[in-house]
């Protein structure tokens, strides 16, 4: 295996966990613990893992929230395109995700608050007032099911605990 | 009621245990004998379409010809083996359905079949319902579980008709080696033995080994009958669908057992797996997958007090080895269980030869392995 795709290997373990012992790393790979560490310190460094996160059912903790996809037409700016005005909305800690996408509207945002009430004011007082943006169109999420490649339901397909 | 035949095979007495295991809320099981991954998208939605176009009625005997066709080719680059896939390749309801009939299209009341053990625990009984005896040949650690030639040519007898080969080996990860295959070809043209050689976990290998079918080698052609599925690759353990391929004689006798006891395999799973062969990425991910997994599970179990397991190379089974825990299998899989809620498989249900040993399954996820090797280094320090 080359460099480069240890470090891979070692980026898709630590994707589907980021809790993932080193020791198990390094048995699976085999390399030793320190070697693995000095890695992951190195694709830390350089951005390329951005940070370690925990998905949350906080649903089920009996903490509601809510959230909104939320289109957005903006009027890209003179040098600038639209990334003045994404940076500026990503830096909301309400705003979850955004993206720039082709379509009708130019960007998507998932917003999360604690109530309707948080986001309706995110929309009205912060987002639509910007002088690029020329529209929105707020989609409020009733259920959801998956986030980030996990699944938010409980799964009953089971295999048999034993088989020959 | 019941027949003679029926009534002498024994119920094996692990059965309970299983039960119990199966009906238990916590308990983290190393006893998985299929992946834990979902069938690729791309399978799943071929066997949707085929339902949506009806493409639900019996297939011809064989199984439909552009699945044969595909397989025939698979087998030319990947097996060495030229077969016609008008005659020489039967489409059949999973690999077990497979051996079944080999067994019978081949095997005459009293005949032996010899079969190394430990081993996959079909193989004995398909041999006794067609009323012909098989003969165990023992396999050691020592030699990896790989069946030894010498250990062949001791039980040949003038009944003795075919050997059962299965490669990689189900519980014991062995996989044969080239040479391994060579001199038991060279015993079955020597003696006129009949190889089914079952190769259901031919993808499933690691480190430097190669997957060999023993089909391909010179004067095996007409001695061998190949066996294998879609299961353990593609995650298709619950479609059912197997293959056989041998030369067009002994093909059309199994055809004429599956024309009037099973008609056809599900043509559902036919249409699913029709293009199962393009899907090689998949399939390197879970080999990838379990790969790693193997070297978490076999480093823990040798990292326990009186436990201590060789790398196994094929599928996705340890065998450890539990004789200094002074317990049996038997006992050692149910005390485990017992005691700590982890499950294991007795290594004596798959022949005498397990005996001393228990198969842990690494077809589960990393956690459940870390957790079962926590719960049993618990067991042990209790012991």
């Amino acid at each position: 295996m080359n460099k480069k795709n240890i470090d891979n290997e070692i980026l898709k373990l630590l994707e589907n966990d980021a809790r993932i012992p080193i020791s198990e790393i390094s048995t699976m790979l085999d390399l030793d613990e320190r070697e693995i560490e000095k890695r992951i310190d190195k694709l830390k460094n350089a951005g390329i893992i951005r940070k370690f996160k925990t998905s949350i059912d906080w649903k089920k903790r009996g903490e509601h929230r809510a959230a909104a996809i939320i289109q957005v037409k903006v009027v890209p700016q003179q040098r600038a395109g639209f990334s003045r005005i994404c940076k500026e909305i990503s830096k909301d800690s309400r705003v979850k995700d955004l993206f720039v996408a082709t379509g009708e509207y130019d960007l998507i945002l998932l917003v999360e608050s604690a109530n309707i009430d948080e986001i309706s004011e995110f929309i009205t007082e912060k987002l639509a007032p910007k002088k690029e943006v020329v529209g929105t169109y707020t989609h409020i999420v009733l259920r959801e099911y998956k986030r980030d490649g996990v699944i938010s339901f409980d799964d009953k397909t089971e295999r048999l605990k034993i088989s020959i | 009621m019941i027949s003679k035949r029926v009534k002498e095979i024994p119920f094996s007495g692990i059965r309970e245990f299983f039960e119990l295991v199966q009906k238990s809320k916590d308990v983290v099981s190393l006893g998985v004998g299929e992946p834990d991954f979902p069938t690729p998208e791309a399978l799943k939605d071929a066997g949707i379409r085929a339902i949506e176009n009806d493409y639900t009625s019996y297939t011809s005997n064989y199984g439909i010809l552009k699945l044969r066709e595909r397989i025939a080719e698979k087998l030319r680059l990947k097996n060495r083996l030229n077969r016609d896939p008008e005659k020489e390749i039967l489409i059949t309801t999973g690999v077990s359905e497979a051996l079944d009939l080999a067994i019978r299209a081949i095997i005459n009341p009293g005949e032996e079949v010899l079969v190394p053990e430990p081993s996959y625990v079909a193989y004995k009984p398909t041999v006794w319902f067609a009323h012909a005896d098989p003969i165990a040949i023992p396999t050691t650690e020592e030699n990896g579980f790989r069946v030894q030639a010498e250990d062949i040519k001791k039980r040949i007898t003038k009944k003795t008709k075919a050997i059962i080969l299965p490669s990689p080996n189900n519980p014991t990860g062995s996989v044969l080696r080239k040479k391994d295959l060579e001199e038991i070809a060279d015993i079955a043209i020597d003696k006129n033995l009949i190889v089914i050689s079952d190769e259901l976990y031919e993808e499933l290998i690691y480190d430097d080994e190669r997957h060999y079918s023993i089909g391909s080698f010179n004067g095996m052609e007409d001695l061998t009958i190949t066996l294998n599925g879609f299961s353990k690759a593609y995650a298709f353990t619950g479609w059912r669908l197997g293959y056989a391929v041998g030369n067009s004689e002994i093909i059309e006798a199994m055809m004429k057992i599956h024309q009037y006891t099973m008609l056809c395999a599900p043509s559902i799973a036919q249409y699913a797996a029709l293009d199962a062969f393009d899907h090689k990425k998949e399939v390197r991910g879970m080999v990838r997958s379990y790969d790693l997994r193997r070297k978490l599970l076999v480093k823990g179990l040798n990292s326990l007090s009186n436990i201590s397991c060789i790398m196994p190379k094929g599928a996705f089974y340890a065998f450890p080895n539990i004789k200094e825990t002074r317990m049996n299998s038997d006992k050692f899989a149910r005390a485990l269980f017992k005691e700590v809620g982890v499950a294991v498989i007795p290594g004596n249900t798959f022949g005498a030869s397990g005996e001393g040993y228990v198969r842990c399954s690494y077809s589960v996820s990393r956690e459940t392995i870390s957790e079962a090797l926590g719960r049993m280094e618990k067991f042990l320090k209790r012991l």
